[in-house]
């Protein structure tokens, strides 16, 4: 039989993996790590950021790169795989040694990499909105915090005279936590707990601990969510705010268009769709609802100007294998990450060394500040960053109408039980 | 199959169980970094999961290769060991978590007072060991049991797995269930007063599952030398003359069934300290199928060829979605449907094959213009 | 409110007159020109100045104004460099630009129409604004000539709960023909009443608003029933109402969950059909079945673009370009898309499957297990050509006017697009009994069914009838997916959605037996509304279905029909 030559091959496989890869580090580079899925179901939003990372870098290195090195961004691809996050995050510290790591979207990918970072001392720029309930020492934390986005939604709701909230999202830590805490800042806000929709959780007292409605991912049938809603939102001065994740926004969409509630009757305040997402869905259903997020497309500003049309003119040369080049937008998250790199930057620069302490301790000490096309920047010592929050109504080209602006909010990442619910 | 073990092939098992236990460990632990002959820690723990996935696949083709059933669900009782002693490692975070609080960090943001009642055993060590069996036997079981009383089988039985899988994956997802929702578990600190995080605990995990693979492999070897592997076969092939010959072809495949969900279940407990976590998305019924293609392009029936397949598949996978990370799905895909087609028995099978090809060939088109 | 007091009775004079006779050209022109004022003025002043024109609502404003919040309205600048508002008006075949102050066609100077500058921007409408001209027009849909719009207006006045809506409220009332609209007054009416200070007035608002069951006034009256300083006679008519009101919402609730039950079993029918068929035939379930629906879905997507601007896609790095009618989309043969992407989804979908089942299928029909795993493969395969060809994300596509919106029937909610599934369901599932009963080739598909071996004796030549089978089989998956592009997503991965439930349906319903499936679709459907309402959770009522349907097998092991046989391996 083809044993031996069996058992050879498989030693030699075996062999071939476990040579120490070599790789010659040029004097003159700094190693970059880029760890987004590129594949499976997260690379529709995550495929943009590594863009938007590789023109950053292309940015940087034109202008002689991060203390007279150039940038050399390393890319894996989590492949939306949680283990395969934790396992690429290995090889980017231990095997290619990055400065620093850009990357994940999903709350589990973070929480997956995480205890990676914090055993090999690595840093991590993390760029998505997040449930907060988090601090960790190797993470820095460029993304919205639930009081960057929920908080300023709910406040912006309360002004225009909504007395009915109606919580929906996918059932996931994001919202569920969002919930929570918007729970119980509703509830100090004086909102009765029976204009709360969507359900509420009691513990073994009855004690209310959570609310709202959480359907799976992909979920596609919202007949009878929507019908509830309606009848909630019979008595006016209803709204809704939706955190349902992605794909399962479009049946979502078309089921509460075509129910007969309208913007103006019960408006729908998105956190998890910006004008990326809004790519792919049809936008004329969502007109007039709300999306609240630290950055919109439609800032009128010379920084975000000039963001846009460089990072447009370079996606049209671009040479990143696979890149998508037709009807390209920014959104937040994006620039969330452009900002990180530019923080990092600035950080290397100010401590003089690539050393991950020694640029954790110049990040924590308030005073690294970027003006980004979302407007400045600041890390703070909580790792997080203040930042502006805008809030904007959807359009019918899929822009947001910024309505309103709450300037430079300060980062709360540990909201819950802050609020003192009566 | 042989019916009886030659020595060449107790030697040649012995040398890789030797070259696996021993070598590559001892390359790890006493050679130098610098070293051309040295094993990274990062190579172990990505081997060491490798092994435990080829454990599933070994478990795979004693259902599919050895007694015809295709399970789609395999990942199902892979996840559930791993959950079973992911528990117990989340109880051991203690105050090391986010917030520094004796429950797990999610029950706490969940707003949990109190540990639930379920979860104070899995404190003990040894009773989710314990669990790590008999939580996917008992499932294995009953699903088994009402399956196989009223002879479902074929692609019945492979759709129902697959919606049993599909139903947990669900159910898991959900965070009233109390297991982590979609963030699963994470953030292991500790194995039996072990850093997790120190390498020496890592080559340690390593060595478990190597040893496990070992056992497992010679467990299912004897197996298929004994009268019951014989009965397995022939259900395998005619399942209604085994009957006729007088013997319960349910009860060895419910044997098989639940042996099987222990063999993944095993895996999955040494799985999960490895990779780092666990969440609901290793129940998703494509994680079970690609566990099948492993088995499929290693070969079916030969035991070794899952091994090689899961092993190959998973290199493969780490190459391509790297290289190429836009046609890894069509190499994938592609590659199944071709193994399938032309190449029933995969790599084991092919040496085989490009024997007795040009026979084969000649009996397919018979075959297909018998049609 | 000073400015509302002045508001209301400016409405009344205006509805104490008849309802359509309305007020002289100059009322007209003075509101037209306020209201071209407004839109020309600074986004600060816009607010206020559209809640002035309330004051004098005029029914001529309505069209600018809905056409201002649905963004048709545009400003042209002159040769003089006047600024001049206009509203776009789509019709069928034409576009109008109408001026916003005087109502007359947009002209330049030497008289001669203008035609629509495409590169204008759309006058911006902000929330503040939008609730201004929201009001003004909910004003002016007293007035309006469907009885549906006045009932929504009337109400929404009724819920205000302000006394000065009272007159106007009864003013209406007097001018009102429709009975429907009457009771709603009376019901809005009631709701301002139950903020009286008089008890009697109170207790008999309450009584009227039980009667009528009404759902909006619910939150009003349980606010009452928890108020312990309301009289004992008021808390009691509170409590009865609320009973009452309860019950209507358990009735609407139940022929609601009914109807969207059998919808959801429509969707699930329309995507498990041609599952049911390849199933029957070959015994073999297709794991790329979704992936096939999905082609449809595209088709739907790209007759979509032809019809208006084009498409322009990069499959594998390469530019294509497919050039688009350029229809309008407000245009009716724009609207009438679907009915296009209809045979071609079929068609191409069946051509995907023709291809599928030369290529894989045909060479494992004696291994019906490993074509479940081919055709899984063939699933990643065709998953990924769909990234590659149309990009990662979904497609949007929109849904044509005529299946959006919905009408009730006694506060039971139904949607077009719903109504439309089931009889879509109706019509695939007769034209599939007919196609296998009355046809020839329905008689060769039977026949190879019941027994291919037999059959084959006969002379019937399965493999084409297999191969026809099956493109007909992926051809009604093509027309599910063009139906789920109506409801859901289309994206690279929408198939596998949808995939366990399908085979769920078809392993539920037996094979061989289109009233199997129907039943099951429906069942499942039914059921899983069922236990969402009652559980309140869209998670365990899934679950519990599926393990529903693995007990169910226990006692019906192949389905709920199933073709009878004596033949051993057969029977399962």
């Amino acid at each position: 039989m083809t044993k031996k030559s069996l058992c050879t091959l498989f030693v030699s496989a075996l062999a071939a993996t476990f040579a120490p890869t070599l790789t010659a580090a040029d004097k003159d580079t700094v190693k970059v790590g880029v760890l987004h899925s590129l594949s499976g179901t997260m690379a529709i939003s995550e495929t943009s950021l590594r863009d938007v990372l590789m023109f950053a870098f292309d940015e940087i290195n034109a202008k002689g790169g991060v203390l007279g090195k150039k940038i050399e961004p390393v890319v894996v691809d989590g492949a939306s795989n949680w283990p395969l996050f934790a396992e690429k995050a290995k090889q980017l510290l231990e095997v290619d040694k990055v400065a620093v790591t850009f990357g994940c979207w999903t709350s589990v990918s973070r929480k997956s990499v995480l205890p990676v970072f914090e055993k090999d001392n690595g840093l991590l720029f993390y760029p998505v909105q997040y449930e907060g309930e988090e601090e960790s020492q190797n993470v820095i934390y460029t993304a919205e915090a639930v009081n960057q986005q929920a908080i300023p939604a709910v406040d912006y709701l309360l002004a225009d005279g909504k007395k009915k909230f109606y919580l929906i999202g996918t059932d996931y830590v994001y919202p569920q936590t969002t919930n929570l805490v918007l729970l119980e800042y509703l509830l100090s806000k004086g909102i009765p707990i029976e204009n709360i929709g969507g359900g509420l959780r009691k513990d073994a007292e009855g004690k209310v601990i959570s609310a709202g409605k959480y359907t799976p991912f992909g979920h596609t049938d919202y007949q009878q969510i929507v019908a509830e809603i309606k009848q909630f939102a019979a008595s006016g001065d209803a709204c809704v705010i939706n955190t349902i994740n992605g794909d399962s926004n479009v049946p979502f969409f078309k089921e509460f268009a075509a129910s007969g509630l309208t913007a103006a009757d019960c408006p729908v305040a998105s956190l998890s769709l910006s004008e990326d997402e809004f790519r792919s869905l049809p936008t004329k259903d969502l007109v007039g609802h709300l999306g609240c997020w630290a950055y919109f497309m439609s800032i009128d500003s010379k920084q975000n100007d000039k963001f846009k049309k460089d990072f447009f003119a370079w996606l049209e040369t671009s040479t990143v294998p696979g890149i998508e080049k037709a009807n390209r937008v920014t959104c937040s998250p994006m620039v969330l990450s452009y900002d990180g790199v530019y923080l990092w930057k600035a950080a290397v620069e100010k401590a003089g060394s690539f050393d991950v302490d020694k640029v954790r301790k110049v990040l924590q000490s308030g005073t690294i500040t970027f003006e980004g096309p979302n407007g400045l920047n600041t890390v703070e010592k909580n790792n997080h960053t203040k930042k502006n929050v805008y809030i904007g109504e959807t359009k019918a080209d899929g822009q947001f109408k910024i309505v309103k602006e709450f300037s430079q909010v300060y980062p709360q990442p540990w909201l819950k039980g802050t609020f003192g619910s009566k | 199959m042989n019916s009886r073990i030659s020595k060449r092939e107790l030697g040649f098992g012995l040398a890789a169980a030797l070259f696996l236990l021993a070598v590559i460990p001892g390359l790890n632990a006493f050679t130098p970094e610098t070293s051309p002959f040295h094993v990274s820690d990062f190579s172990i723990n990505l081997w060491g999961q490798y092994l435990c996935l080829s454990i599933v696949a070994v478990s795979i083709d004693l259902l599919w290769g050895y007694t015809g059933l295709i399970s789609l669900g395999q990942m199902l009782f892979f996840s559930l060991g791993g959950y079973a002693l992911g528990m117990h490692l989340m109880l051991k975070i203690g105050k090391l978590g986010q917030y520094k609080n004796d429950l797990p960090d999610f029950m706490v943001f969940l707003g949990y007072p109190t540990l639930p009642t379920h979860w104070e055993p899995f404190a003990n060590f040894w009773f989710s060991a314990f669990a790590v069996l008999w939580v996917p036997a008992v499932v294995a079981a009953i699903f088994g049991y009402l399956a196989f009383r009223s002879r479902i089988r074929g692609v019945y039985f492979s759709i129902l797995t697959q919606a049993l899988t599909y139903a947990a994956c669900l159910l898991f997802f959900r965070n009233e269930l109390t297991m982590g929702g979609n963030n699963g578990f994470t953030d292991f600190k500790t194995l039996l007063g072990h850093q997790l995080a120190n390498p020496a605990t890592q080559r340690g995990l390593y060595i478990a599952s190597a040893l496990a693979l070992i056992i497992v492999y010679a467990l299912c070897r004897w197996l298929t030398l004994t009268k019951f592997g014989k009965v397995q076969r022939a259900v395998r092939d005619s399942e209604n003359r085994v009957l006729f010959s007088g013997y319960a072809a349910a009860n060895y495949k419910l044997f098989v069934f639940v042996l099987a969900a222990i063999i993944s279940g095993v895996a999955g407990a040494l799985y999960v300290p490895q990779a780092g976590i666990i969440n609901p998305s290793q129940m998703e019924p494509s994680k079970s199928l690609e566990a099948i293609v492993w088995v499929a392009v290693g070969g079916r029936g030969t035991l070794l060829g899952p091994i090689l397949g899961a092993v190959g598949v998973n290199a493969l996978k780490s190459w391509a979605t790297q290289a190429i990370p836009a046609y890894w799905p069509i190499l994938l895909g592609g590659l199944f449907v071709i193994v399938v087609l032309f190449a029933p028995k995969g790599i084991v099978g092919i040496a085989e094959q490009i024997g007795s090809l040009f026979k084969r060939q000649t009996k397919h088109s018979k075959e297909v213009s018998r049609e | 409110m000073s400015t509302r007091a002045f508001l209301f009775t400016a409405a009344i004079s205006v509805f104490l007159f008849s309802t359509r006779i309305f007020a002289t050209d100059d009322a007209e022109k003075t509101a037209r020109q306020a209201l071209a004022t407004a839109i020309l003025a600074p986004e600060a002043d816009q607010a206020a100045l559209v809640e002035k024109l309330a004051a004098t609502p005029h029914p001529a404003l309505g069209p600018t104004l809905e056409g201002w919040q649905r963004e048709q309205v545009f400003v042209f600048t002159d040769e003089d460099g006047q600024r001049i508002p206009f509203l776009k008006v789509e019709e069928t075949s034409t576009v109008r630009l109408l001026r916003v102050d005087n109502g007359q066609p947009l002209v330049n100077k030497a008289g001669s129409p203008i035609s629509f500058d495409p590169s204008l921007k759309a006058v911006e409408t902000y929330s503040k604004l939008r609730r201004a001209i929201k009001s003004t027009t909910d004003l002016l849909a007293l007035g309006d000539e469907s009885p549906s719009v006045r009932q929504n207006a009337v109400l929404k006045l009724g819920l205000k709960q302000s006394p000065a809506t009272l007159p106007v409220l009864e003013a209406r009332l007097e001018n009102e023909p429709d009975q429907r609209v009457k009771e709603t007054i009376w019901d809005s009416i009631a709701l301002v009443n139950l903020n009286s200070p008089n008890p009697e007035l109170k207790v008999a608002a309450l009584q009227r608003l039980g009667q009528s069951a009404s759902v909006p006034a619910k939150d009003a009256i349980t606010r009452i029933a928890s108020d312990s300083t309301q009289t004992p006679e008021t808390l009691q008519a509170a409590k009865v109402a609320l009973k009452s009101i309860d019950k209507h919402i358990f009735w609407v609730d139940f022929f609601g969950t009914i109807f969207r039950g059998v919808s959801l079993g429509s969707v699930l029918l329309v995507v498990a059909l041609g599952l049911a068929i390849t199933f029957g035939l070959m015994g073999v379930i297709n794991m790329a079945h979704g992936e096939i629906m999905i082609v449809g879905g595209y088709a739907t997507f790209v007759v979509q673009c032809v019809f208006g601007t084009g498409l322009a896609f990069a499959p594998f790095g390469i530019s294509m370009n497919i050039p688009g009618f350029g229809f309008d989309p407000a245009s009716a043969i724009y609207q009438s898309y679907f009915l296009v992407a209809l045979p071609i989804a079929f068609l191409s979908a069946a051509a995907a499957g023709f291809l599928l089942e030369k290529s894989v299928i045909q060479f494992l029909y004696r291994r019906p297990l490993e074509s479940l795993l081919a055709t899984w493969g063939a699933s990643l395969v065709m998953q990924q050509l769909f990234r590659l060809t149309f990009g990662p994300a979904n497609v949007p596509v929109a849904s044509p006017a005529w299946i959006t919106g919905s009408f009730s029937v006694e506060g039971v909610l139904m949607n077009y697009n719903r109504v439309f599934v089931i009889v879509f369901a109706g019509l695939i599932v007769v034209g599939t009994s007919l196609l296998l009963s009355k046809t020839p080739l329905g008689l060769l598909i039977r026949a190879v069914m019941q027994d291919r071996t037999m059959a084959a004796c006969m002379g019937v030549p399965t493999r084409k009838v297999n191969t026809l089978t099956f493109a007909f089989g992926s051809g009604l998956a093509g027309l599910a997916g063009a139906f789920l592009s109506q409801i859901g997503n289309i994206g690279p991965s929408t198939g596998q959605t949808y995939i366990v439930d399908a085979f769920m349906v078809v392993v539920l319903g037996g094979v061989g037996n289109l009233i199997g499936t129907v039943i099951s679709a429906l069942g499942i459907g039914t059921l899983d509304q069922i236990l969402q309402t009652t559980l309140r959770n869209p998670v365990i009522g899934k679950v519990l279905v599926l393990v529903g349907i693995i007990l169910f097998l226990q006692w019906k092991p192949s389905g709920i029909f199933s073709t009878k046989s004596r033949n051993l391996e057969e029977g399962n």
